[in-house]
């Protein structure tokens, strides 16, 4: 038992649930209170002590389906269909299976310990030689589909599926031999034959089902990276359900480390005053010792998105982001342009954020079908917006300065400079192909503080990371 | 203790507690290993009520801690009692006088104080807070710390040996060993992540809203003087709610404070005028009420559709209680 929970705990950190060892002891201590008869107990048991964090729960429901559920229940489905083949009732299979017993009693002759257990249909047991077989021909090696006739067969063997063969031939052979009744004879023989095809049937499902198990978890990996890397031009609509989901979880993610971040905050210098004060009760004597705080501050955020329809996604990504991220800032104040600039910054105040994105990147606020416009934009930005930008604001562009061959107006972007802390231009582009055709990013990078690529979620978050206060 | 799950839940349900089969198996393994319980989980779900009801169903006493930012090992763990120090040392300045009777020079003097310094530093001048309070009890209790989440992440730390080991440690003192094990109860708000090395120390439990049926439940045990069909109109609109994207997701106390409310004012089903005034029982901002009286009105609408449906087939036995509600 020691050995699954161990294996579990592997599995669960395979899927980005970190079990620590100690974890892994208590949840074996646990198991020994709860035993290991009721599954809804076990299971209980093994989630209070393995599973620390809420957004892991569904990740473990779905891992202790696929661990535990096993071979215990293949068997027991098959026996049952068994007798349902049959057409038995309980009490009556009970009584067959008696009978069963005696005559094999009776028979005298040595049967294979897997012959006893199948025919006298001990499920227990038969898990067990099963599973002691799978250990030895090292079943948990296998990866893909195509191995999994390989080793039905090597476990097959190991069973002594053929020496099994062999004898239930021989019982039938007996049973004509013996004085039964027909109906008796007919239902022995019958059963003789299903048994034998049920351990096949078992052996198959058994096969698939640890095949099934490795296979989860190669896959779950892989897509989980594949999306963080994958770049926000290509994402099919699925796709897109699923970033926002990552995107949100990012945020939590970056949100605790900030909550951890602040509290690790120097203290300050040694505060008189309020040490005085604070120890009047003692007569002055300074028992207790107070610090100056340094006051955090709290960053100012503008951004500005280009959503034309090549940069849409990314800026949709951006702008979730930096909302989820919220309470963190400040302000957070948001403009989307293409060749118009509007401000969006009430819609993401009244709406969730699912809403907001839709009205800002739909065309309700700025005309998002012209051409990009960098330099109109910004022009237009300096004329109406500048107020905007005081020296605690950082200013995040979010474009691919691609400019369709109009006026640039890089100068608007030094007068941002100027009185913003910072500018960041993100980029969606492959830094390649900055500087070639239309693209004014060299032009436009001269004035900007950092200029970042940011074609998926693992850049995202990197930016971010930087965007946050210390 | 307990001696099986089923206990937990029916000694849970005599204080008017309906504990699901989670919950109460994670007690009992709490009790059993004798470990400490982290519940985290929304607001209003019952976690400090949890706390509440272990100690009444085990009849213990509860020490309870409440915590805040802020919150140091002065206010939590204990403190020394310096005023009460001053004050002996005043009082018996006399006698130290006659302590230091023959001493020569500066040293002697310090070392014949320094020979006397447990009688200042004993427990008699140490002022227990809760959680040394908890440690050194004679009986077994039940710990409550409430809200850990909003203490920072120092206070953690002090926790980290109070949990794993029982004991405190007071450096002029010694170390104070727990004659009894506390049952511990942590509750969280998810306001922030607590640390991996006091997650380790405890069982994890999370308390999710009920479903429908489960709230009737507890509705039924904390206020069985509402009516069974405005019990079941209230469940349903505040699931709808808490399908919503609201900036304050009702739990279940705000159900009940609901359905007080309502009881309270005579209502008999929600179409009633007064029910427009209650809603700010369950939601408590201002977007979130337009939105809660939108649902309402969407509610309303659909019940009355269908009913009316069933009206227009034809007058059955329904039919005098829809004209009720029509009306």
């Amino acid at each position: 038992m020691e050995d699954k929970l161990v294996e579990f705990a592997n599995l669960l950190r395979q899927n980005g649930v970190r079990v620590s060892l100690a974890e892994t002891l208590d949840a074996i201590g646990a198991s020994e209170v709860t035993g290991l008869a009721e599954r809804d107990l076990f299971r209980a048991a093994l989630r209070a002590t393995m599973i620390k964090r809420a957004s892991e729960l569904p990740v473990f429901e779905e891992l202790f389906d696929v661990y535990f559920t096993g071979l215990g229940e293949i068997i027991k489905g098959a026996s049952k269909a068994v007798q349902d083949a049959l057409s038995m009732s309980d009490q009556d299979f009970q009584q067959f299976l008696d009978e069963m017993e005696q005559m094999l009693k009776n028979h005298g002759q040595e049967l294979s310990e897997l012959a006893k257990q199948l025919l006298q249909n001990n499920s227990g047991q038969l898990e067990r030689m099963m599973r002691d077989a799978a250990r030895a021909v090292r079943m948990q090696g296998i990866q893909r589909t195509i191995e999994e006739n390989y080793f039905a067969r090597a476990l097959a063997r190991a069973l002594g599926f053929d020496k099994l063969e062999q004898e239930i031939k021989e019982l039938r052979e007996e049973l004509s031999r013996l004085d039964l009744g027909a109906a008796l004879r007919a239902k022995m023989e019958e059963y003789l034959d299903r048994r034998l095809k049920m351990l096949d049937d078992i052996i198959r499902k058994y096969v698939r089902q640890e095949r099934e198990k490795r296979d989860m978890k190669a896959r779950e990996e892989q897509r989980m990276n594949q999306l963080a890397d994958k770049s926000f031009y290509y994402l099919s609509d699925e796709e897109l359900e699923k970033m926002r989901e990552a995107v949100t979880r990012l945020a939590q993610r970056l949100k605790n480390i900030i909550a951890v971040r602040r509290k690790r905050m120097k203290k300050g210098r040694f505060d008189i005053k309020r040490t005085l004060r604070s120890n009047l009760e003692y007569g002055g004597v300074p028992f207790k010792l107070r610090f100056e705080r340094r006051k955090r501050e709290k960053p100012q955020i503008l951004i500005m998105c280009d959503v034309s329809d090549s940069v849409r996604n990314a800026s949709r990504f951006m702008l979730q982001f930096v909302y989820s991220l919220q309470d963190l800032y400040s302000r957070v104040r948001s403009f989307v342009f293409v060749s118009d600039i509007g401000e969006v910054t009430e819609h993401f105040r009244t709406n969730d954020v699912k809403q907001a994105l839709d009205v800002a990147l739909k065309g309700d606020i700025i005309n998002v079908y012209a051409h990009s416009d960098f330099g109109r934009a910004f022009r237009n930005f300096v004329g109406d917006h500048l107020g905007a930008v005081n020296k605690r604001t950082t200013v995040i562009v979010l474009g691919d300065a691609r400019n369709n061959y109009n006026l640039p107006h890089d100068w608007c972007l030094r007068e941002i400079k100027q009185r913003a802390r910072r500018i960041i231009w993100l980029n969606p582009e492959s830094r390649n192909t900055w500087g070639f055709g239309d693209s004014e990013m060299e032009r436009y990078a001269i004035h900007c503080d950092l200029v970042e690529e940011c074609r998926n979620l693992n850049q995202l978050y990197r930016v971010i990371d930087q965007l946050v206060p210390r | 203790m307990f001696s099986s799950i089923d206990e937990v839940i029916e000694r849970f349900a005599t204080n008017k507690y309906i504990a699901s089969r989670r919950i109460a198996t994670v007690i009992y393994l709490a009790s059993a290993m004798g470990k400490p319980v982290l519940v985290e989980g929304p607001a209003g779900v019952g976690k400090t009520d949890l706390g509440k009801v272990l100690a009444a169903a085990l009849d213990l006493e509860m020490i309870r801690l409440q915590c805040y930012e802020g919150l140091d090992e002065g206010k939590a763990l204990y403190e020394w009692e310096y005023a009460k120090q001053l004050l002996y040392t005043q009082i018996l300045k006399d006698k130290i006088s006659e302590v230091l009777v023959g001493t020569q020079g500066l040293a002697q003097a310090v070392d014949r104080i320094a020979a006397e310094d447990e009688v200042f530093f004993s427990e008699r001048f140490v002022l227990p807070r809760p959680l040394l309070k908890a440690i050194t009890n004679d009986k077994r209790i039940v710990l409550l710390i409430d809200e850990i989440d909003k203490a920072d992440a120092e206070f953690e730390a002090f926790l980290l040996e109070l949990l794993s080991d029982f004991q405190v440690t007071v450096p002029e003192i010694g170390t104070f060993k727990a004659k009894q094990i506390p049952l511990v109860i942590l509750t969280s708000n998810n306001a922030r992540e607590m640390s991996d090395a006091l997650k380790r120390r405890c069982l994890h439990l999370y308390i999710d809203f009920p479903n429908k049926e489960q709230e009737l439940e507890i509705i039924r045990i904390k206020v069985p003087e509402a009516a069974e069909k405005l019990a079941d109109e209230v469940v349903q609109v505040v699931h709808a709610l808490r399908k919503l994207d609201l900036k304050k997701t009702p739990g279940i106390s705000e159900t009940l404070d609901w359905i007080k409310a309502l009881t309270l004012l005579n209502v008999q089903s929600l179409d009633s005028a007064l029910v427009d005034e209650t809603l700010d029982t369950i939601v408590k901002y201002e977007g979130d009420v337009r939105k809660a009286q939108e649902e309402l009105k969407e509610y309303l609408r659909r019940v009355r559709t269908r009913r009316g449906g069933t009206a227009a087939a034809g007058p059955g036995p329904a039919g005098s209680t829809d004209k009720d509600l029509l009306n």
